[in-house]
């Protein structure tokens, strides 16, 4: 009895409780932003300019400042979180042993998806009854439909400048 | 030392890999960027599987003496 405790309990329980600790650090800002090539991306969230998505959200708490990465970029679909960090594995294996591109040239793995921004705003009534979202009867089913991007349709196109990071105005203000 | 007796050396083999498991871990812990996530899911979470593997298999690989009645 004593054998499996310490040969086969004890282990699992170990591992089970490190495996959430780490997972859970792995989800801080701190640790995405912990690669060199990701500082930029860091910098935009700082961006004085509330046309910039990213800041925006991160500044106005939107986000949770300390998870503001893994926030909007894990997938709210099942087994999102695994794919999240999987993904994750991937940027690791190209930064230490592949060529990683300059930071401005950093494409996502697939175009994002509304579901990811429809996760807090569906049935917020700024994004329900906001006045462009309703000013067309069809733009909200599309966009809900993921016909639509949030993003890329060009009306909340400003995510993460980098390329013009050196002439823009940062906030100061700690989050 | 480890044991003579197949059994107990096996035992011994997995307790020691369980233990290089949980200090690989513990280190890992300690650490805060990428590499230690990846040390911490490779190497430890390798380690403890072998060692507890091994230990599962010992179990099942002992063989019992028959009664000499």
């Amino acid at each position: 009895m004593t054998a499996f405790l310490a040969l086969f309990a004890l282990p699992l329980l170990c591992f089970g409780m490190g495996a959430s600790s780490e997972l859970d650090h792995a989800k801080s800002t701190k640790f995405c932003l912990s690669c060199h090539i990701m500082e930029p991306y860091g910098k935009s969230l700082r961006v004085d300019d509330p046309q910039h998505l990213a800041a925006a959200h991160f500044q106005n708490h939107r986000v949770p400042p300390n998870e503001a990465c893994y926030t909007c970029h894990t997938n709210y679909a099942m087994f999102g979180g695994i794919k999240a960090k999987l993904g994750g594995l991937r940027h690791i294996y190209v930064y230490y042993l592949g060529t990683p591109p300059a930071p401005e040239n950093i494409k996502l793995y697939e175009p994002y998806n509304n579901r990811e921004c429809l996760h807090c705003h569906a049935g917020a009534r700024s994004f329900e009854e906001g006045a462009v979202h309703t000013a067309d009867p069809d733009l909200l089913p599309a966009l809900k439909a993921n016909k639509t991007s949030c993003i890329s349709s060009g009306c909340h196109g400003v995510v993460h400048d980098v390329a013009s990071l050196k002439d823009a105005k940062f906030w100061k203000g700690s989050n | 030392m480890l044991s003579t007796s197949p059994f107990d050396r096996k035992l011994q083999l997995s307790g020691i890999l369980l233990i290089l498991g949980l200090l690989v871990e513990a280190l890992c812990l300690l650490g805060h960027g990428p590499i230690a996530f990846i040390v911490f899911a490779g190497l430890g979470g390798f380690l403890f599987v072998v060692g507890i593997l091994l230990y599962l298999y010992s179990l099942v690989s002992a063989r019992v003496e028959p009664s000499k009645q």
